[in-house]
């Protein structure tokens, strides 16, 4: 199962950059997101550091939702969707292959964003880049565990375009709360009790919803 | 079939909720600070807590259906699904009431209000996936799914904006009288939206029996 | 017939889209090495026949057995299946060549680049292996969709409609390929409009009608007098 979800990756990875469908997208979108936050957050520098980490994961989600739709909405052009199912491979496997590209997706996009933010707002978000990717990874992990299980539920219907975010949002509350909450903590160099509540919150997120995504993605591309 | 309890549900909810209202204006004292404002409360803890519980309804035979393939559950499901954002709205509705009462605020982020926003923002996420298809199999599947996603994302919502704000009275102090009053609405009021549960499930059955005659009889012609 | 002589079995299939009942308490044996075409009007329900063969569709109720082991939820034994379909279901980003690889190692194949060549040339389309398949002819792309189902050398081939929109030489080229396939042994079942290489490849000929499976003819005289306007009286039932 290990190489075929290898190959699968490699093969989502090498379409995207062959074709450059979705990445350019997302991250102009991003860019264009985090600038608009920034010109409305024209805050003294103590009130910016509280709200930065919740305008980078806002801004991460809404950019980073038009890769996870585009997971399975380019794989059901031209029939690659069905012909991906007679092959002697478990949905888990697809599932954790989707969600490795998004994941991967996601970690191109904050390598964007991060930076953008720090420049645009002065906050010092990259003065302790580790646990500033330790959020990020663990963010990018239930993001894409959520996200990837419901575009496979999204894309089947005839409202895939905007009926995503609608299901993502909510379901995503606690990780964008928890995600901004350690960002913000990290800003402050404060790793006391409450960073690792959010973190722990952050890794359970993750835990839940790739198990749930493993067990319910079966479901989802069902005929 | 239809059943002929189905007669008898609406004089139980109506009994119901006449109870609930004589205990809120009757048995729960006016609160000294708000005034009889502080009434909604009655209301708003029975309607939260329902639009809690049709989430694990509509969760819990989501999965029965993906176990079973049975559209009976299906509808259980839809129908909790409509009662619990019902339920969320009159929660939010109430509980901005009640927050300008108390604290001349329409809106506050505490941890109860925002699950409660949550909590709505994913069934009429649900609402929406479900009119937007057409197979009632795929329709009862997708929206098995999402019900079970949510329901494995409320204790973490909870969780999250606990640690995020807190300024919801946690056990604000009532008396005995109040808390009678309260304990009356909201077994009253649970039973009146259960009373709804089971009639719109009823009529869901129904509506699916008549396409299924409608479909054979096309077929026959 | 034993379970290890049936390559397919149905039985008492049903599928339902939303209300309409697209197949009806279907009941099917196929034998291993035998040609089977499926005839019948459009919008009958042959493709969806085909595909819940493939277990790509979950039935309403029934079952599908692959050489006597339920086929539901057994991903690896998708191995035994090779599907061309409507669709071309190739990568429009990778060529012919990445494509038939990535093919052959989602089937576990052997030297899968080998195996690829050795496909490309058995289509002849070695010389366009490059190449990715928006560029190419609905022909060009059905022989790649056909080297795709070879990949892993499946007993059992599922066809629909394999030479729709192909040229007369490539219409020929498949003729000759899936006759040698036939005398190879795997087991055929196709989705068939022509009348004459439905006399040509068919063991047996059957029709879906209404959602019910009705043999047509059997046995190569049968099948030699066989016509489009027969559409047979004899439900199919499982032996």
């Amino acid at each position: 199962m290990v190489k075929k979800l290898y190959w699968m990756i490699a093969k989502d990875l090498l379409s995207e950059c062959r074709s450059l469908r979705v990445w350019p997208a997302m991250l102009l979108l991003g860019v264009v997101v985090a600038m608009m936050f920034a010109m409305q957050a024209d805050l003294p520098p103590e009130r910016l550091r509280q709200i930065v980490g919740g305008l980078l994961w806002l801004t991460i989600f809404f950019a980073g939702t038009l890769a996870l739709d585009r997971s399975f909405a380019a794989e059901r052009e031209d029939g690659c969707w069905k012909g991906l199912l007679c092959y002697p491979i478990s949905p888990t496997c697809v599932y954790l292959a989707k969600l490795a590209v998004n994941v991967v997706a996601l970690a191109a996009l904050e390598c964007v964003l991060i930076p953008l933010f720090a420049l645009l707002t002065d906050v010092p978000l990259l003065a302790h880049p580790g646990p500033i990717i330790a959020v990020a990874v663990l963010g990018d992990l239930g993001l894409a565990a959520v996200g990837t299980l419901l575009s496979a539920v999204a894309n089947t219907g005839r409202q895939s375009s905007y009926l995503l975010p609608l299901l993502v949002l909510p379901a995503v509350v606690p990780l964008v709360l928890g995600a901004a909450e350690a960002t913000r903590l990290a800003v402050e160099y404060d790793f006391g009790p409450a960073w690792w509540r959010w973190v722990q919150l952050l890794a359970g997120f993750a835990v839940v919803f790739i198990t749930a995504g493993i067990v319910l993605f079966e479901f989802a591309v069902e005929e | 079939m239809l059943e002929p309890v189905n007669r008898l549900w609406p004089c139980v909810a109506a009994v119901m909720v006449t109870i609930a209202i004589a205990a809120i204006f009757l048995v729960a004292p006016t609160e000294q600070t708000m005034g009889d404002a502080q009434r909604i409360v009655y209301i708003h803890v029975s309607v939260a807590w329902m639009g809690l519980a049709m989430f694990v309804v509509m969760a819990v035979t989501g999965g029965m259906y993906l176990f079973r393939r049975d559209l009976a559950w299906d509808h259980w499901s839809q129908a909790a699904l409509e009662i619990g954002w019902l339920c969320c709205g009159l929660t939010l509705v109430t509980g901005s009431l009640w927050a300008h009462a108390a604290w001349n605020i329409w809106w506050t982020w505490d941890p109860r209000l925002t699950t409660a926003f949550v909590l709505w923002a994913m069934y009429s996420a649900a609402l929406v996936l479900r009119s937007g298809v057409e197979d009632p199999h795929r329709r009862a599947r997708l929206g098995a799914i999402v019900a079970i996603v949510g329901a494995l994302d409320v204790p973490l919502v909870i969780m999250a904006t606990r640690w995020f704000r807190g300024i919801h009275p946690k056990s604000p102090h009532m008396e005995p009288s109040m808390r009678v009053a309260l304990l009356i609405s909201v077994f009253c009021f649970s039973a009146f939206f259960t009373t709804l549960l089971l009639l719109r499930r009823s009529q869901l059955r129904i509506a699916d029996m008549l396409e299924d005659i409608e479909c054979d009889s096309c077929s026959l012609s | 017939m034993t379970a290890s002589h049936v390559a397919i079995e149905v039985r008492r299939l049903s599928k339902r889209f939303g209300r309409r009942l697209v197949l009806d308490q279907i009941d099917l044996q196929v034998a291993a090495g035998e040609s089977v075409v499926l005839t019948g009007p459009n919008g009958a329900g042959k493709t969806t026949l085909l595909c819940a063969m493939a277990v790509l569709v979950r039935p309403t109720s029934g079952e599908v057995l692959w050489f006597g082991e339920k086929a539901a939820g057994r991903h690896a034994d998708r191995r035994l299946i090779g599907m061309v379909a409507h669709e071309n279901r190739l990568y429009p980003h990778l060529t012919l060549r990445e494509n038939l690889i990535f093919a052959a190692r989602m089937c576990d194949v052997d030297r899968p680049q080998d195996r690829a060549e050795l496909l490309l040339e058995t289509v002849g389309m070695l010389a366009h292996g490059d190449r990715t398949p928006p560029v190419l002819s609905k022909g060009m792309r059905q022989r790649l969709s056909l080297a795709r189902a070879l990949i892993h050398d499946p007993p059992i081939l599922l066809l629909d409609e394999p030479f729709e929109g192909l040229d007369l030489d490539a219409a020929n080229w498949l003729t000759t390929l899936l006759q040698e396939l036939r005398q190879r042994g795997r087991t055929l079942c196709f989705v068939l409009h022509d009348e004459a290489r439905t006399r040509l490849l068919a063991d047996r000929v059957l029709h879906l009608h209404q959602g019910r499976l009705m043999q047509v003819a059997v046995g190569p005289a049968a099948v030699a007098h066989w016509s489009p306007a027969d559409q047979g009286s004899t439900v199919v039932h499982a032996a």
